[in-house]
């Protein structure tokens, strides 16, 4: 995948779940607003009540998307059948995607109505989904082979050690002082060889590149800890939100609630 | 052991969320269903797998079931009865929330088989739905709802009539006001209304029952047998007892056509022309007000302004006029003649007019009672004073005509005699002037005969320039002669006194005017004989 066609995926990603929240959120709006004791009188009560016709299909498509796209990453990320099937970073990226768009068609499931048992659910979710654009920001600051593995120590030094020798050798700069504080220093360096417009920019992408790398190993413990942590949070409250859900989805068809079926 | 304590998080928070929320409802019951709260009593109302159903609903609701089941009320109309429940019942939406919030002002209560009209409509529901008026005892202790009512009007209103009169109000009220039994039909009583009695407000003779404390109306046992039962009869029985031999329904003040009644009956009895009046031009405001009628006045205007007023009081009309007609007058020469100016003679025959002009009106008080103050004095000037002073005519005229002359002319130097007695006024002092204008001559005519009479003889008989004719004619005639021929120079003696005058006495041809020639100097024979 190209870096523009990566662009426009994460753009599309980005802009269906904005546009969905605007659309449904401003349809709703003169609902939604309402104390829940004047909804029933309101026009739009059959349609976007969580069992109208409207709502109670957010609900189930909200739940598919969840459960498609938490599956389908812990399959890739967790089977071997299914390892080499795309890269790691895009199933992460549309395991967001997914994530993010049903429970924001579950929030309008609920009417913005949070009570009884089902909100515990919706607050686990809310807290999963929190957590995963946190653990997002925690999983950048983990340096990953192109596949999504996270490296280990070695062989993050090593990539380093590579780089510096790469450096002396084809542009005569050493690097091996470079740090996240002296990025200036290097920069001036750079601007003394006397490089072509087009090798200037790549040299110093390789030099911020190279300064990340290094932020990185300095932090590397210290996230590794948070991720450690992070993962607490996340996959529990996952569980919660799916358990609930089942709990609930068994009562509302016990009940008769079978939405369009 | 990663697994271990992973399962004991997610326990711990769903259990402890479980305590928190207790339930799996979508929502708070509202106060109506707040006892059915709790996930064992989530079937009450709901059906496994079929949603909420009516039958769940009419379980506990008997009194909306009970309704639908006798085919009466809201729930039993056609759109409802196969509609769920909660389609407009719903639930879990809080506490407060309203179960049966609907517009009042929109709602149409024709669906509940009881349809609002009239005054009903103006009215809150809570004036009618509330306990008061509902009689199952159950439903009674429930100060919301909107059932229990029943259709009788007594259920809710209160026998004004005392159950005298038929249950069913709607016989006779309508919806609109109680106070108009508009619906009732009084033809259907044994009093059937008619003309003006259409119209009058029932309390006029359904009048309020003094004996009733609830100051009731009596429609009932009323007494109509005669109209005096309701009417004062205004007549005090002069007319008997049946008003519609002269009044109808329409209007006490409008009389029957063909009515028997009698004016003459009354104290003013109709003559003349007020027989021909219409009754309005005397009854102004209605026919039984007492109208004075002692002077013609008291109806009519005084023509005459108070112009026979005389020690402050006017006679009354009838003293000249009848009800014949205001032109026609009864005043007679005999009432006439008692006044300062009495009628005779010609005057008799005048008519009033003649002397009574019609100026803006007609006078009669001012009229003069000189005979100048109505005729001309044709003589002024031409007669002397004295001989008509203050120019009184009737000197020489009477009443009687103009042409009767009563004056005494001895009184003048010419005493009339003879053939002047007899001879008409005019034909010695009127004269034909030029343009066959009368001329009167009454000043300085003198005795002489010339003055009047045409001197046929000429100068024959003057002595001293003045012809006497009385020496020989008489007043009496022209024929009637005094002359005696012996006294003249010739007598006549013998045959002479046979022989006409004319053999004697030629007539002079040879002069203007022939005349017969008297004094011939004839005196001899040989005069005349040869």
């Amino acid at each position: 995948m190209t870096r523009f066609v990566h662009r426009l995926t994460i753009s599309i990603y980005s802009i269906t779940i904005l546009t969905l929240f605007i659309i449904l959120g401003f349809n709703g709006f003169s609902f939604y607003i309402l104390p829940i004791e004047e909804r029933f009188f309101h026009p739009l009560y059959s349609l976007l009540k969580p069992s109208g016709i409207l709502g109670h299909g957010l609900g189930i498509i909200g739940t598919l998307l969840i459960i498609i796209g938490v599956f389908s990453y812990m399959a890739r990320k967790r089977a071997k059948r299914f390892s080499r099937i795309g890269s790691m970073k895009y199933w992460l990226e549309f395991h967001i995607f997914l994530c993010a768009l049903g429970p924001v068609l579950i929030l309008y499931h609920t009417s913005f109505k949070f009570g009884g048992i089902v909100s515990v659910s919706f607050w686990s979710l809310i807290a999963v989904v929190v957590s995963g654009i946190a653990g997002r920001f925690i999983y950048l600051q983990i340096p990953h082979s192109i596949e999504g593995r996270i490296l280990s120590l070695q062989e993050v030094l090593d990539m380093k050690e590579e780089m510096i020798t790469a450096f002396k050798n084809n542009y005569n700069i050493d690097i091996s002082d470079l740090n996240s504080l002296n990025f200036k220093l290097f920069e001036t360096k750079i601007n003394t060889k006397n490089f072509a417009k087009g090798e200037y920019q790549k040299v110093k992408r390789l030099i911020i590149n190279q300064r990340k790398l290094v932020r990185r190993i300095d932090r590397l413990d210290q996230m590794q800890n948070v991720f450690k942590y992070w993962h607490v949070a996340h996959l529990p409250f996952a569980l919660i939100t799916l358990i609930i859900m089942i709990v609930h989805v068994v009562v509302v068809l016990a009940l008769g609630y079978k939405w369009i079926f | 052991m990663k697994f271990v304590r992973l399962l004991t998080l997610v326990s711990t928070i769903l259990l402890g969320s479980w305590n928190n929320y207790g339930q799996i409802s979508p929502g708070e019951l509202s106060k109506a269903h707040q006892f059915l709260e709790g996930v064992g009593n989530c079937t009450k109302c709901h059906d496994l797998g079929n949603k909420v159903t009516r039958e769940k609903c009419l379980d506990c609701h008997k009194p909306i079931k009970i309704e639908i089941d006798q085919k009466r009320g809201l729930h039993s109309t056609s759109a409802l009865l196969t509609k769920d429940c909660f389609i407009c019942h719903n639930e879990h939406h809080g506490r407060n929330f309203k179960m049966l919030k609907f517009d009042t002002a929109t709602f149409n209560h024709s669906n509940t088989g009881f349809e609002l009209k009239g005054s009903h409509t103006k009215k809150g529901c809570e004036v009618c739905h509330k306990s008061a008026f509902i009689k199952d005892t159950e439903l009674k202790k429930n100060n919301s709802t909107y059932l229990g009512l029943n259709r009788e009007c007594l259920s809710c209103h209160e026998d004004f009539h005392k159950g005298k009169m038929a249950a069913n109000c709607l016989n006779c009220h309508g919806f609109d006001t109680f106070k108009k039994a508009a619906g009732f039909d009084h033809n259907t009583t044994k009093f059937p209304l008619a003309g003006k009695h259409k119209t009058v407000s029932c309390e006029k003779c359904h009048i309020s029952n003094a004996l009733n404390s609830n100051n009731e109306s009596r429609y009932y046992g009323l007494q109509f047998t005669n109209c005096a039962s309701c009417h004062k009869d205004v007549h005090e029985d002069k007319f008997g007892q049946d008003c519609k031999k002269c009044h109808t329904e329409e209007s006490f003040h409008t009389l029957k056509a063909n009515s028997n009644f009698d004016h003459n009956n009354t104290d003013f009895k109709l003559y003349g022309k007020h027989q021909m009046v219409d009754c309005k031009k005397c009854h102004k405001t209605n026919l039984i007000d007492k109208i004075k009628s002692d002077h013609c006045f008291d109806c009519h205007v005084d023509y005459h302004q108070s112009e026979f007023r005389k020690d402050g009081l006017s006679p009354d009309c009838d003293q000249c006029h009848t009800t014949n007609g205001f032109i026609e007058s009864t005043y007679s020469i005999e009432k006439h003649n008692l006044l300062k100016f009495s009628l005779d003679g010609a005057h008799m025959a005048t008519p009033c007019s003649e002397c009574h002009k019609l100026t803006e009106q007609w006078k009669f008080t001012k009229t003069g009672r000189f005979c100048l103050d109505c005729h001309k004095d044709i003589h002024q000037g031409l007669i002397q004073e004295h001989y008509y002073p203050q120019q009184e005519c009737l000197k020489c005229h009477t009443t009687e005509s103009w042409k009767s002359i009563k004056f005494d002319h001895s009184e003048t130097t010419f005493k009339l005699t003879g053939a002047h007695a007899k001879t008409l006024c005019r034909n010695c002092h009127f004269n034909i002037g030029e343009g066959d204008i009368i001329v009167q001559k009454f000043r300085g005519l003198s005795t002489s005969c010339l003055d009047c009479h045409k001197n046929i003889h000429g100068t024959q008989f003057e002595i001293n320039g003045k012809t006497d004719c009385l020496r020989c004619h008489s007043s009496e005639s022209w024929n009637n002669l005094v002359f005696n021929h012996d006294s003249a120079r010739f007598k006549l003696d013998g045959a002479h006194k046979n022989v006409k005058c004319m053999k004697c006495h030629k007539q002079n041809t040879n002069v203007t005017e022939p005349t017969i020639m008297y004094k011939t100097n004839m005196l001899n024979c040989s005069d005349c004989h040869k």
